[in-house]
């Protein structure tokens, strides 16, 4: 082998680390894109038995949004093995005693269940807010689109902005604004 | 029949029991413990490994097809393109390819997959299949109905 083939080997095999902003996203739809990173389903030399897949590295966990009222009706069930250990824990519950849980586990209920999925999930690390270690981020060298925009909150812009922008009609005098 | 032994030559006279049993001992050679030995229990797991043997001709095909299809699709990712209107600009354009050449080529060619892409990508948008944004990028782009088109008679 030469020594150009040597490193187009060593570039076309090497763990590339993703970044992903979790912030306002859906964590079941964003669970499909790093799936796919994570298992290197992205890549066309993929093949189940070759370790192709990529780490990737979510920040702001804390922030995902759930869709419609799922953080009030999504149920985790957990259970010790003995007689009524049996727990069902609310969305919200969860993502309050660990805000790396509900994407975590969407991630994991995303791929097949097999021997590899315990391996794969180990290349994902998850932060809940964006303070990420320095050894971590150096190795950082990509970051992957997000699946949508992040809205920006009313309170969030500039008073003078709100007060300007065009509007039709003014409140009637009388009129009391909750 | 030509009897590279004494032995054989004796077993070879009465029933063919030996030679039929020695046919399923031959299949479960493979296997461990009393499969392998005792011809009962051998003959149920080579029955049992001749069907799995059968579907797996099915589920074989099947599998390299996934295989097949995944790779083309990441491929076809990383240039934009969507599957369906990859594969569907192929046929327009009378590019007879199946799912292992386009695999390997997305593979081992990844420059001539990108020209695939694009006559496919050039093709869907001529035939109306995409609406893109950014289709000046194709310019330089020409596909046979290009040519056939601009020279029929209006």
């Amino acid at each position: 082998m030469s020594a150009l083939k040597r490193v187009q080997q060593w570039a076309t095999f090497a763990r590339i680390w993703h970044l992903y902003d979790a912030a306002w996203q859906n964590p079941f739809d964003s669970a499909q894109v790093i799936k796919k990173h994570l298992m290197g389903l992205h890549k066309p030399i993929y093949h189940t038995m070759s370790q192709c897949g990529d780490v990737v590295v979510v920040i702001n966990s804390a922030d995902i949004a759930l869709p419609g009222d799922e953080w009030k009706k999504r149920v985790y069930f957990h259970h010790t093995g003995y007689p009524g250990g049996a727990s069902w824990t609310l969305a919200w519950e969860l993502h309050e005693k660990d805000p790396t849980m509900v994407l975590k586990k969407a991630v994991y209920n995303s791929m097949d269940g097999n021997i590899q999925r315990r391996y794969t999930m180990q290349r994902l690390l998850i932060f809940p807010d964006s303070n990420v270690p320095k050894d971590i981020l150096e190795n950082i060298s990509n970051q992957l689109r997000p699946l949508r925009k992040v809205p920006k909150r009313l309170d969030h812009y500039p008073e003078k902005e709100v007060k300007e922008f065009p509007k039709i009609i003014d409140y009637p005098k009388d009129y009391i604004v909750k | 029949m030509v009897f590279t032994s004494v032995v054989n030559f004796v077993r070879s006279r009465g029933p063919d029991e030996f030679w039929r049993k020695r046919k399923v001992f031959r299949l479960a050679a493979a296997f461990q413990g009393r499969k392998r030995n005792c011809y009962s229990i051998a003959i149920r797991y080579v029955h049992r490994a001749l069907v799995y043997a059968t579907k797996g001709r099915k589920l074989k095909k099947i599998d390299m097809k996934n295989l097949f299809e995944t790779r083309v699709q990441a491929a076809c990712e990383q240039h934009n393109v969507g599957y369906a209107t990859f594969r569907e600009g192929l046929v327009r354009s009378d590019i007879m390819l199946n799912r292992k050449t386009l695999a390997d080529l997305a593979c081992w060619e990844p420059y001539t997959f990108k020209a695939l892409t694009d006559i496919a990508q050039r093709k869907a948008v001529d035939d109306g299949l995409l609406d893109l944004k950014n289709a000046d990028s194709l310019d330089s782009t020409i596909t046979r109905g290009i040519i056939t088109d601009s020279v029929k008679p209006k």
